[in-house]
Parts: C-alpha cells; sequence; structure tokens
C-alpha cells in the first residue's frame, strides 16, 4: 500500500489482516465507539482503535498490531513517542460543552504534529525531524513536508512526554500546518466530509507496566460532530427541499406569531436516527480480536439518559450502566453479526437530555487593527467558575511574517466579579523569529482568577514578502496557527494529574498584497515607451541630411552606372546592325 | 560490401513496426493545473482519468496524481466528499479511496519539472516520484488554462512548451521512458508539444493554435461545468471500446474517433518523433499506456562481473544478518546497540544538508528586565561620554 488515504480504511485493513490469526492475546488490540447525542440535532461520535505491540517485537521489524508502514517511518526517524493530529471544523463549546478527552486528542485546525525524537545532537534531531515529516507526508497524502524548520518550535511546557521513556536524550519538536491539508483525503466516508467538526489522531508511545513489560501502543481517534438531519439526507440527493408548511415547527413566543407567520425552529427535535442513517453502513459486529468479555468488550456505548427507549437488532444486547454513575448504555455485539439500532425521535420538550459537561475556561482569539501594516492580537479567557482560578500555558507559534512586539504584551481583566488584585502573567518564554528561518514562539503562564474575563494582547507589524513567496491565492490571506492552551494543575478523580488542552481557531492574516500583474504592465510599458523612444531619437541622432546630389557616389553605384552604360551601348550595337540588315 | 548495411538500416527502420511494445511497466502522471471552484472540471477530468487508469489495472503506487485543490470538501460543494464528472452523477470519482500525491500548493511548475527528470532532495518517500525505468510506457495527461504554448499552474506560474520540450529530452536521456504518450486539453493545446524532440514521445491535444477547448456540460445542482469536451470524447471511447486489458484497440483508432463536430475544436496528434512514425504509433495498443503490464527484465546472464558483484552483495547481506542474529541471541542491550548503529549509519548517508540547531525559548523575568534596562543605560552612557570627552581630547 502506497498511501494510508484514510485511517479507518487502513484500520480495516490491518484488522482483516489480523483477523485471520486469531492466536493472539486479545488485550493487545481495544476498539471503542461511544455516541453522544448533542443539543440541536447533533451528535458526537468519538472512535477509539487501541492497539500493543511489545517492544522487542517492534524493535525486531516484527510487526503484528501496529501498521508495518507507520513504524518502519518512525524507526528509520528515530522516533520514540509520536503525536499526530488532524482537525478541521470549530468546536462549539456554548452549544456542545467540553470538548471529547479533554481536548488532549485534538489538534490545531490542519495538521499539528509533536514528537520525541532520539538524538545526540539537536541539529541531528532537526534532521531526523525533517525525515520523519517526509515521511509521514507520503503515508498520509498530506503536504506534511511543509512542516520545515520556520514551522518547527521547541515547546517547554506545553507538551508533556505521556509515555514511558527510559532514554534521556529525546527532543521534542513541534510543528503545525495551519488550512486543510490533508483531512480531506484523510477521513473516509462522505458522512465524515460533511461533519460540522471532526479531529484524528494518532498517537504512538511507549509503555511500561511495572518497569518489566515494554510494550509501544499505538491509539487512533476519530471524533466527530455530525448533524442528524444533514446525515440523514441521501447521498444521489443531497440538496435540501424547502419543507412544507404544515411540517414546520413554530416558536408560537414570537410577537408576531400567528396562523400566516411563522419563524421556525427545528432545533428542538432530533430526528430519529440508525447507525446506518449516520454512518451508510451498520456496524459489522463484534470484532474478533477485541476481548470477549469484561468492559473492554462492550464496543458501542451511547451516551443517553436510561429514561429514553432505543429499538436494538439482533447483533447484539444492551447492558446499562450502574447506578450513581453517569447514564449510558453500551452494546456487546456478536462477531460476524450485523448491528444497528433505531433511536425514535426526541424532543427537547418531552425527553430528558444528557447534561453536557462545562468547559474550564473559554478562549477566543481575533485579530485586532487594520491596514496592511500593523495589527493586534486579542486573546479573551472567561473563566465561568465562582471560586477557582485557573492557570494555564498559552502557546503560540507565529508565522516570521507576524512581528510580535513582546513590549505591547499585556494582560488585562476587562469584567470580573472577584474584588482582589491578580497577578496574571506568571512567567513568560520567547523566541523571537528570524526571517525565513524560522518563526515566533510564544508560552506565556498566565493565572485567570475565578469569575473574570480576561484579555491578553499584543501587537504585530506584518512583513512584505518577497514576489516568488506569496502563494497562488495570496489574496485569501495567510492561516495563522491556533494558540494552543494547556490547563495546569487539575487532577482525575483518583488524584493524578490530568492534562487538558484546548485550542483556539485560526486566524487568517491579510498580508500587504501586491498586484501580481503590475510587474508585467510596467515591464511591457516601459519596454514600448523605451523601444519608440530608443528608436527614433537613435534614428534622428545618426542620420545625417543632405541633398540629393550632394551625396557622394559609391562603389555600387559606380558599378550600377558603368552596367547600365555598357548595357546601353550593346543595345545601340544590336538595333544599329539589325537597321543595317533591314536597310 | 554496402548491401548489408543497406539491408540493417532498412531492417532497423521497420523493427520498431514489427515488435510489439515493450515495456515492462506502466506509468501514469495525471495533473490538473488549476485551482479553485469554478475549474471543477479540470479536477474531474483528470479524476476520470485516474480511475480510467486504475480501472486498466495501474496501481496507486504507479499513478501520480498532482491536484491543486481539494473539490470534494469545498464548502460550495452540494456533494461533500464527491466529484462527479456527469450531470448523471452515476460515479464518484473521489471514491472510496483515491491516492492525491501532490496536493495544493505543492503542484508548482518546479515540483513537476523535479518529478518528470526525479531531482528531488533527500527523503521525499517513494510515493511521490516517479520511479520508471528504460521499460516503462508513461501517460502524461495535462489539463487546465493555457495559451499558445504555455499552460498556467494555479493562476500564478506558467510551464512553457519549451520547459516540457527539455524535461522530456531529459527524461530520455536518463532512460526514464521507454515511450511517453503526451496529452494535454486546454486551450491551443496543440501549442504545448511544438517543441518536443525527445525520442518515443506521442502527442496529442484538444485544439489548434488560436483555438479554445470548450467544456462539455454543466451540472446544475454541482453549478459549474463538470468535464471538458475533448476528454469527455476520449473518455467514452476508453470506456466504450477498451473494456479490459485484452483491448485490441490502438491509438490509431483512438484518435480517429476525434470529431471535430463533437468536440468543437481541432485535436491534434504528433507522430513524428515515435520510432517509426504513424505508422508504428498508430498501431500502438491503447492499454500499452493506459493498462498496467508486469513484465520481468531477464538481465544479460554471460557477464560474471555483475554475477560476482551480486554474489558479494548477497555475502554482505549474510554476514548482517548473522550479527544481527547473534546479537540477537547474545542479550537485548547488543541488539539495541546494533538498530542504533545501523539507523545511525542509514541516517549518515543523507548528512549533506546542513540543518539549523533548533532554537528554544528563552525566559524573560521581570527583574532581569529592569537589570538589563539598567545595563542598557550604562552603556549608552558610557558611549555619550566616550564621544563627549573624546572630543575634549582632540581639541
Amino acid at each position: 500500500m502506497k498511501c494510508l488515504v484514510s485511517l479507518p480504511e487502513a484500520l480495516w485493513v490491518l484488522l482483516t489482516f489480523v483477523s485471520c490469526l486469531s492466536i493472539v492475546a486479545a488485550t493487545d488490540y481495544f476498539e471503542r465507539l461511544d455516541l453522544t447525542p448533542l443539543p440541536l440535532g447533533s451528535l458526537l461520535a468519538s472512535f477509539e482503535f487501541r492497539s500493543n505491540e511489545s517492544l522487542e517485537a517492534y524493535a525486531s521489524q516484527d510487526f503484528r498490531y501496529f501498521p508495518r508502514s507507520l513504524g518502519q517511518v518512525l524507526q528509520h526517524a528515530g522516533t520514540k513517542e509520536l503525536h499526530l493530529r488532524f482537525t478541521t471544523g470549530r468546536w462549539d463549546t456554548e452549544t456542545w460543552g467540553a470538548r471529547p478527552w479533554d481536548g488532549t486528542k485534538e489538534g490545531a485546525t490542519g495538521v499539528e504534529l509533536w514528537a520525541w525524537i532520539e538524538s545526540d545532537t539537536e541539529q541531528e534531531a532537526m534532521r531526523k525531524w525533517l525525515t520523519l515529516n517526509q515521511g509521514l507526508s507520503g503515508l498520509f497524502c498530506a503536504s506534511m513536508n511543509f512542516i520545515d524548520e520556520t514551522r518547527t518550535t521547541k515547546p517547554s511546557l506545553s507538551f508533556q512526554r505521556t509515555g514511558d521513556h527510559r532514554n534521556a536524550s529525546l527532543h521534542l519538536l513541534h510543528g503545525v500546518l495551519p488550512g486543510k491539508a490533508g483531512v480531506a483525503s484523510l477521513l473516509d466516508g462522505h458522512k465524515v466530509f460533511d461533519a460540522s467538526w471532526q479531529s484524528m489522531s494518532v498517537d504512538v508511545r511507549p509503555r511500561c507496566v511495572s518497569g518489566q513489560n515494554c510494550l509501544v501502543e499505538i491509539d487512533q481517534t476519530i471524533d466527530m460532530v455530525l448533524n442528524i438531519a444533514r446525515a440523514k439526507r441521501p447521498r444521489e440527493d443531497p440538496i435540501p427541499r424547502p419543507v412544507q408548511p404544515y411540517e414546520l415547527i413554530c416558536d408560537e413566543t414570537k410577537p408576531y406569531h400567528s396562523q400566516d407567520t411563522c419563524y421556525p425552529i427545528d432545533a428542538l427535535e432530533t430526528p430519529a436516527w440508525s447507525l446506518k442513517d449516520v454512518f451508510g453502513r451498520p456496524a459489522a459486529g463484534a470484532c474478533p480480536l477485541a476481548e470477549e468479555g469484561g468492559p473492554e468488550a462492550k464496543s458501542l456505548c451511547l451516551n443517553i439518559p436510561h429514561s429514553q427507549g432505543v429499538w436494538i437488532g439482533a447483533g447484539g444486547f444492551e447492558v446499562r450502566s450502574p447506578p450513581g454513575e453517569a447514564e449510558k448504555r453500551c452494546y456487546q455485539m456478536i462477531a460476524g453479526e450485523p448491528f444497528d439500532f433505531d433511536m425514535p425521535k426526541t424532543s427537547v420538550r418531552t425527553h430528558k437530555q444528557i447534561e453536557l459537561e462545562e468547559e474550564l475556561i473559554t478562549a477566543e482569539r481575533t485579530m485586532t487593527g487594520h491596514g496592511a501594516a500593523k495589527g493586534g492580537m486579542r486573546t479573551v479567557f472567561t473563566n465561568p467558575s465562582a471560586t477557582e482560578p485557573v492557570n494555564l500555558v498559552l502557546f503560540e507559534s507565529l508565522p516570521w511574517f507576524l512581528r510580535p512586539f513582546m513590549h505591547t504584551l499585556k494582560a488585562q481583566i476587562v469584567e470580573s466579579e472577584f474584588p482582589f488584585e491578580w497577578e496574571i502573567i506568571k512567567d513568560l518564554y520567547y523566541r523571537p523569529a528570524v526571517d525565513r528561518r524560522r518563526g515566533t514562539q510564544i508560552e506565556v503562564v498566565l493565572s485567570i482568577p475565578p469569575a473574570s474575563v480576561v484579555m491578553v494582547t499584543y501587537d504585530f507589524d506584518k512583513a512584505i514578502l518577497r514576489y516568488t513567496e506569496y502563494p497562488p491565492d495570496a489574496n485569501r490571506g495567510f492561516i495563522v496557527a491556533p494558540a494552543v492552551v494547556r490547563i495546569l494543575d487539575k487532577a482525575d478523580a483518583s488524584g493524578n494529574a490530568k492534562a487538558i488542552y484546548l485550542r483556539t481557531t485560526s486566524l487568517l492574516l491579510a498580508l500587504p498584497t501586491p498586484d501580481f500583474s503590475m510587474p508585467y504592465n510596467v515591464i511591457i510599458l516601459t519596454s514600448t515607451v523605451m523601444a519608440l523612444a530608443f528608436g527614433s531619437i537613435f534614428n534622428i541622432l545618426i542620420r545625417r541630411f543632405v541633398a540629393f546630389d550632394e551625396v557622394p557616389e559609391n562603389k555600387i553605384g559606380k558599378l550600377v552606372k558603368s552596367a547600365r552604360l555598357r548595357v546601353a551601348t550593346l543595345k545601340e550595337k544590336i538595333t544599329g546592325t539589325k537597321a543595317d540588315k533591314t536597310e | 560490401m554496402h548491401l548489408p548495411l543497406l539491408l540493417l538500416w532498412a531492417l532497423s527502420l521497420l523493427l520498431p513496426s514489427l515488435v510489439h511494445s515493450a515495456h515492462t511497466s506502466n506509468w501514469a502522471v495525471l495533473v490538473s493545473t488549476s485551482r479553485f471552484w469554478f475549474n471543477y472540471r479540470h479536477l474531474s477530468n483528470t479524476l476520470s482519468l485516474y480511475r480510467t487508469v486504475k480501472r486498466l489495472g495501474i496501481p496507486d503506487s504507479q499513478i501520480l496524481l498532482l491536484l491543486p485543490d481539494d473539490m470534494a470538501c469545498n464548502p460550495r460543494n452540494a456533494f461533500p466528499g464527491t466529484v462527479y464528472s456527469n450531470a448523471d452523477r452515476r460515479m464518484d470519482l473521489y471514491g472510496e479511496n483515491v491516492e492525491v500525491d501532490y496536493r495544493g500548493y505543492e503542484v508548482t511548475v518546479e515540483n513537476f519539472i523535479r518529478l518528470l527528470t526525479d531531482r528531488w532532495a533527500d527523503g521525499v518517500p517513494a510515493s511521490k516520484r516517479l520511479l520508471t525505468d528504460e521499460g516503462s510506457n508513461v501517460l502524461i495527461y495535462m489539463t487546465g488554462h493555457g495559451g499558445n504554448e504555455f499552460l498556467k499552474f494555479q493562476d500564478s506560474e506558467e510551464i512553457s512548451s519549451w520547459d516540457l520540450a527539455d524535461a522530456f529530452s531529459q527524461m530520455r536521456e536518463k532512460r526514464r521512458f521507454n515511450e511517453l504518450l503526451f496529452m494535454i486539453d486546454t486551450c491551443q493545446a496543440n501549442t504545448l508539444y511544438r517543441q518536443f524532440y525527445a525520442q518515443g514521445v506521442i502527442a496529442t491535444g484538444s485544439s489548434e493554435e488560436d483555438e479554445s477547448s470548450y467544456s462539455h456540460h454543466a451540472d446544475n445542482d454541482v453549478g459549474v461545468a463538470v468535464i471538458d469536451r475533448w476528454t469527455y470524447y476520449v473518455l467514452q471511447f476508453l470506456e466504450n471500446e477498451v473494456k479490459d486489458l485484452q483491448s485490441e484497440k490502438t491509438l490509431g483508432d483512438l484518435f480517429d474517433s476525434y470529431d471535430v463536430e463533437k468536440i468543437h475544436s481541432r485535436p491534434g496528434v504528433r507522430w513524428d518523433l515515435f520510432p517509426g512514425g504513424e505508422q508504428a504509433g498508430r498501431n500502438r495498443r491503447v492499454v500499452d499506456f493506459f493498462g498496467n503490464v508486469q513484465g520481468v527484465e531477464v538481465q544479460d546472464r554471460d557477464s560474471k562481473d555483475s554475477l560476482k558483484e551480486d554474489l558479494d552483495g548477497l555475502m554482505i547481506l549474510v554476514k548482517e544478518y548473522e550479527t544481527f542474529a547473534a546479537a540477537q541471541e547474545k542479550n537485548r542491550t547488543m541488539r539495541d546497540e546494533y538498530t542504533v548503529q545501523r539507523d545511525t549509519a542509514s541516517m549518515g548517508k543523507v548528512q549533506g544538508l546542513h540543518h539549523s540547531k533548533p532554537v528554544g525559548p528563552m525566559r524573560l523575568k521581570k527583574d532581569s528586565f529592569s537589570l538589563r534596562q539598567v545595563a542598557g543605560a550604562a552603556i549608552l552612557a558610557g558611549l555619550g561620554s566616550l564621544w563627549y570627552f573624546g572630543s575634549k581630547v582632540v581639541i
């Protein structure tokens, strides 16, 4: 296989390959699909596929549960831990609540990659990093070879190793390729292309259980938010048709609501759906590789209240979560039996909804200012909690053509119900940009007081690029990679440190863009003027005007004259003799 | 004495027309050069060709697909994840799997020429390279907006017929193809192959100089034209006449199927660079370029040197394996060392390029900030006093 065009497909290929060898320990493979209905008729689908390979088998390239093509690229580039993210769309925190996986499986819009690379020197690490990018670019059909030195940073606070490493000489490198590179071709299935938000991740890391049995774990997730009504449209005819008047649901609270005036609300009801409607096909049954019993075997879960009814098909049975835990139900499927269920139509008015988790903090980043020379960046953090301050790291990796002024970096509380003084900026790490060589890197440790809105701003200059540095669609603007926010000092239920991430949206920076045809116009016009002026002036300058008879005879003229003379005499002779004859 | 030579010469002229194409592999380079939604048809042209060569057996590893834009996921596309080349929308060209090798900003003239001539920086993956040899038949299909002897790439640069001609000649010199079929669908397409001089090339285009190439039809729901005329009729021929690899249809049949009435422009064909000229070219089967063969080259067995080299190479491999196996048996650490050694050895080969040392961020502290302000002021004051007293000394 040349390219893993779609991760699900690649996984599927991998699955079918290993399912033939049924002599493997079941715990080496795990899969799970979580479905969570969200407000306004959306559905969050989170796929997770995880598999292990023992470190020995991995080192000797004996790949069973690990994709060989990926493993070889990683080994070639000396990569010990890899995190790869493909994301597109915007997670709508206000309606959808907290991010899946606490944002740890999510990347910046576009491609985001960070890896720990083993090498003795930093130059070598850089070289291996570029090799890794090239290799992954070939593997995932994404333009990841564009992650070059200008887009690479060495974050010091924002990313932590999640695997267990024995070697110390590891170098962390982080690269972002904002934009829509690659995601399109990666995700398979037309429903996925239509998702409001989608994120894919590949994590490879070494894992050591009790310091002895080391494993290489590959964890792949796909998360997407689908609009159920949209996903249910037939593929051949996806263009929405107007709803019949009698099918309209009107908002009767509007003052202008009457028999002939309707403010339609279609978001109150979630249409009925099934797996086939949403994903195009039913689940193909339990994976023979996954565990057959226990909690891990229930590979399909629905996060809905127990009060809600679901019609399930023959290929599986339902297990509900015990009281006290979050209400959800999981399905144990039977190998080889297709499984589907029918979710009836639900309405906000009549059905209990699952409670969405609230995000600890919201971050919003926008650009300010106008004109082609200067601008400003503004990031607004909102801490909704009334009691808890939030400590976080704001990580920004800016392109070199955006030149921030660090002395203008300010954090201020714009809105607060918290009466005391608060020091917002705790720490600051900064790497200035070098034109065309590397970008700016800013890492700020911030502390957001409870019930406050904090605004972090700085000004920047826009660089003027060289003519050939502009992309073909320069007037669209240049994408600035999203900022990564890592929330610090949070622990999970068992007291372990917990990583929580969120990312802002990417921004479009309008740079001063020349009129690209202008140089040609100038060249053509100048050349024409030059030709005309030079031609006539030169002509006038070198020419001498004399009367016709003043022109001295040259050699050719003499020759012509003598030739003419001879011809004339010859003619005379002939005519003369002729005349003699006739006479 | 001259007779045998003459005979030989005559035979050599005849030979190419007699021998059935003797290629051992098939490759296809399919290029769309247009960006933006309204150029949907150029992508669907290219993808249609992609589907055709895939149908006739060329594997994805031997197809290089260059698409500058992503129509399937364009927000304006009412049919997300799909690209259609016909208003009946029966065939989804994007389908379940499509391997785009060069996308977006990667589709540039430079990359295209590098692809043809295989001049790359280190580390470019094999999937993005045209790894042809002297036994390869190469199909090159290009579509986009062009003019007299040029073709635009993404509205920002152009490739000229001279560039193409030189690239093909370089390919010929490097023995990168056996025979090459160049197809182009753009306005004034036939001018693009005017400068070609490399032997073994057959070229065909959609329109004469000062002629436009037209789109075939539009899909009202997609909202733009979905395919170009010339490509449409070429595809129609390929779909209806060339059903499988056994098809005996020839290039002559394909080019004879051009109908100016339908295409609305005058397509052209150039045979003169092909050994044996038009006669030999016409007899080439369509599947020699659009289909796939998996030939095996038997190398000359008599040359003892190469055999010896091969044996030596094998011995090295065997030894390497033996050390590896021994290390594996001894203990883990030794094997780890060995793998590291081997990896560094293989990495060492690409050490030509200099990479700058990645610089980490610097911690900024408030106290150091004021300290630096003081230091800066002191330096300035020092310089000022030097200037002041220096002028005093001179006087």
